[in-house]
């Protein structure tokens, strides 16, 4: 007599069954792989002020074209005048696709200088925040890079007189241009800015419902505009004439009140009052023969559509 | 009403032998039954992470090639961009075709794993928002304005800091993936359960003797050489196979992920390269991270194929010198010219030497993980059938002792 444990059928079913439930469990798929989010960059804050800028900061020491002093000497015997300069602030000092050399109305001013002074212009591409190091340890002789003048600057570094007045303006689309009378039209719109400037709290001083779009650059914030992702841009009016010049849908409205000077300087070593005296004679010069005028209105003056003057020097500094 | 009938006590000596045998059969028939099933579902299982370690092990090297097409296509963009309309067409090309490739393998790679889709998908907006960038950037840059400099420099970042984490993520997932499937033999389980049916197939002989006066029973002994074999065999099949896993791993496998890294490494360099002369002025940020991908480099390629790289190095020192110099334009042209003399000659060798080294580690990787897998299914197979044989003579061997008895 044979004893059968369990029906033959069901004994086999049960095999399969565990068999399959093992298989399956060791098959059952992995979990999704995770995306990673893009962290948001880090915004620093603008520079603090510890001094209030005022029109006697804008006083740089008496021109003499023909000041005898050491930082001449050196840069005559070297045959060689190192200016700081940027390479992508359009028409200011931007790099000519024709001659792959530099141009712009900053460079106007940097080679006119080392023509008067008889040497090369050897331009040194440098960032905004390489200006004040590089003059404070001699890597360069000057900087002639949108430079403002200010009472912070003038305790690390020396200036020649102002050669631009620059202001802080409003770029916006082109069909709200007509629209336009000043930053109170900017309500709810988005309006860009470089981080760590202290452009957008100038427009939110005046209209705090417009919206802060931040991007690294100037040139980011064009990038924005031309992607839907901001409607207006604010800097100083140089910089916004270059974005203009880039996109035919972007205008700087004529007329605006500047939000805030941003008047330009050469800047210098704090000890080399020769050259800066020399260089505020070439200044006098450059406004006073009309070049000035004639690199205004090629390069600045198409994009911000309104005539401009040299700004009237001030050499009252002792 | 009648009284039921008394029944009688039952007699303590008594001893119910069939229902014993019965017990007996039963439980020793359950043993060599599990033994195949567990054994042989142990074997599938093995066979089935060997499949799995080869499928993850080509997605992993999938992966770091999306990774390496997309810096390579960055190199490629940003030399390009200093040569703004004059660039050699094949380079224009290579680049459209290395985006190409890097799309064609997104979508290979969401079609070979299910995990990864959302990731790819997430990726492929990425590249989308990339090749966009960089066209304008070109536009712009045809133009002489600077605005394309923003583009490319834009797209540049975007890459590194949006696009490259998300397959950073996919090749931690599917590394972690290929290694854990690596590990999935069993040999000391194929021992531990051979051992314990071993065990009660004694334990029943042992009662049986007792019962019966007979030492050992020939169906018992017969299941228990099967059980005995087919351990043996198995476990030294999965002890073999482990050790040629670990083998793989330790070698091809880490090749490639080495050969990978370091040529992602070397076409970021280059394109660190290209961007400190796009963006003038502010090149030690760019250079920075240009000694960080060198190191990956060293760290990683073949001490063989190191010679081409330091080539790559010396030309890249003359870039950063000429540039430092301010002689921008001879730098430029150092950094892009297509002769030996420059620095994208050596760096194109060393990229298509570690596309090689890439391609040959992982063909032997995923052989080398495939290797065997039929004869161990076979064997997995084979177990549960011979667990079957095992019942068959236990069942014949309890069946004697029955006869025996009646």
């Amino acid at each position: 007599m044979t004893t059968r444990l369990v029906p033959s059928r069901r004994r086999g079913l049960l095999i399969a069954l565990a068999a399959g439930a093992l298989v399956l469990a060791s098959a059952c798929g992995y979990s999704a792989t995770p995306v990673p989010t893009a962290a948001a960059p880090s915004t620093p804050p603008p520079d603090k002020s510890t001094c209030t800028t005022t029109k006697a900061d804008l006083a740089s020491y008496p021109p003499n074209i023909h000041a005898p002093g050491p930082t001449i000497s050196r840069i005559k015997k070297a045959g060689v005048l190192r200016i700081g300069v940027s390479w992508d602030t359009y028409l200011m000092a931007a790099r000519n696709a024709q001659s792959n050399g530099i141009s712009g109305f900053d460079i106007d001013v940097a080679r006119a200088i080392a023509k008067a002074l008889g040497v090369r212009a050897e331009l040194d591409v440098i960032s905004a925040g390489e200006r004040q190091t590089d003059l404070e340890n001699g890597t360069l002789d000057m900087v002639v890079r949108e430079y403002t003048i200010t009472c912070d600057r003038w305790k690390h570094i020396a200036f020649s007189s102002e050669y631009y007045d620059a202001g802080q303006k409003v770029l916006v689309r082109k069909d709200l241009a007509d629209k336009y009378a000043g930053p109170q039209d900017l309500a709810g719109l988005r309006v860009c800015a470089p981080v760590g400037t202290t452009s957008l709290a100038n427009i939110e001083k005046v209209e705090p419902k417009a919206i802060a779009v931040t991007a690294q650059t100037h040139t980011g914030c064009l990038m924005k505009f031309q992607q839907g992702d901001a409607d207006a841009i604010t800097g100083d009016d140089t910089v916004l004439a270059g974005l203009v010049a880039q996109d035919p849908y972007a205008v700087v409205p004529p007329g605006q009140r500047p939000l805030e000077d941003e008047p330009y300087g050469v800047g210098m070593n704090k000890k080399a009052k020769d050259l800066v005296r020399f260089v505020n004679a070439v200044l006098q010069q450059y406004a006073h023969d009309g070049q000035w005028e004639r690199s205004y209105r090629r390069w600045l003056e198409p994009a911000l559509q309104v005539p401009a003057q040299p700004p009237t020097p001030d050499f009252s500094r002792r | 009403m009648s009284q039921p009938a008394p029944v009688a006590a039952p007699d303590a000596a008594f001893v119910d032998t069939p229902a014993l045998l019965t017990r007996w059969h039963l439980v020793a028939v359950a043993t060599v039954i599990a033994f195949g099933l567990v054994s042989g579902v142990l074997q599938i299982l093995s066979w089935q992470s060997d499949g799995r370690a080869a499928a993850e092990t080509q997605q992993l090297v999938r992966v770091q090639g999306i990774k390496s097409s997309l810096l390579r296509a960055d190199a490629l963009a940003t030399t390009g961009y200093l040569t703004a309309g004059l660039e050699p067409t094949a380079k224009k090309q290579e680049y459209a075709d290395t985006v190409n490739g890097a799309l064609a393998e997104i979508a290979d790679a969401a079609e070979a794993q299910p995990a990864d889709r959302a990731a790819l998908a997430a990726l492929n907006q990425q590249v989308e928002t990339y090749t966009t960038d960089v066209a304008q950037a070109e536009v712009y840059n045809r133009q002489g304005l600077p605005l394309g400099i923003a583009y490319q420099t834009a797209a540049s970042t975007q890459l590194r800091d949006d696009a490259i984490p998300i397959v950073d993520a996919l090749v931690k997932a599917n590394a972690q993936r290929s290694q854990e499937a690596m590990g999935g033999q069993h040999p000391w389980w194929l021992l531990l359960v051979g051992i314990l049916a071993i065990g009660v197939l004694v334990l029943v002989n042992q009662q049986m003797a007792r019962a019966f006066r007979r030492r050992i029973n020939g169906g018992l002994l017969v299941a228990a050489a099967i059980v005995a074999l087919t351990t043996l065999v198995t476990a030294i099949a999965a002890f073999a196979h482990a050790h040629g896993n670990n083998q793989t791993e330790d070698g091809a496998y880490r090749e490639a992920v080495a050969a990978a890294t370091a040529r992602t490494a070397a076409d970021s360099a280059k394109a660190d390269e290209s961007l400190r002369l796009i963006n003038r002025g502010s090149g030690q940020s760019y250079e920075t991270d240009w000694s960080r991908q060198s190191k990956q480099v060293d760290a990683n390629a073949p001490s063989a194929d190191l010679a081409g790289w330091r080539t790559y190095v010396e030309r890249h020192r003359q870039v950063v010198a000429l540039d430092e110099d301010n002689r921008w334009r001879q730098a430029v042209v150092l950094a892009t010219t297509g002769d030996a003399s420059g620095s994208t000659a050596p760096l194109d060798r060393f990229d298509q030497r570690m596309q090689g080294d890439v391609r040959s580690a992982a063909q032997k990787a995923t052989g080398d993980l495939s290797s065997g897998r039929t004869l161990e299914l076979l064997l997995g197979i084979l177990t549960v059938l011979l667990g079957v044989v095992a019942a068959v003579m236990v069942s014949s061997g309890i069946a004697a002792r029955r006869k025996e008895f009646l």
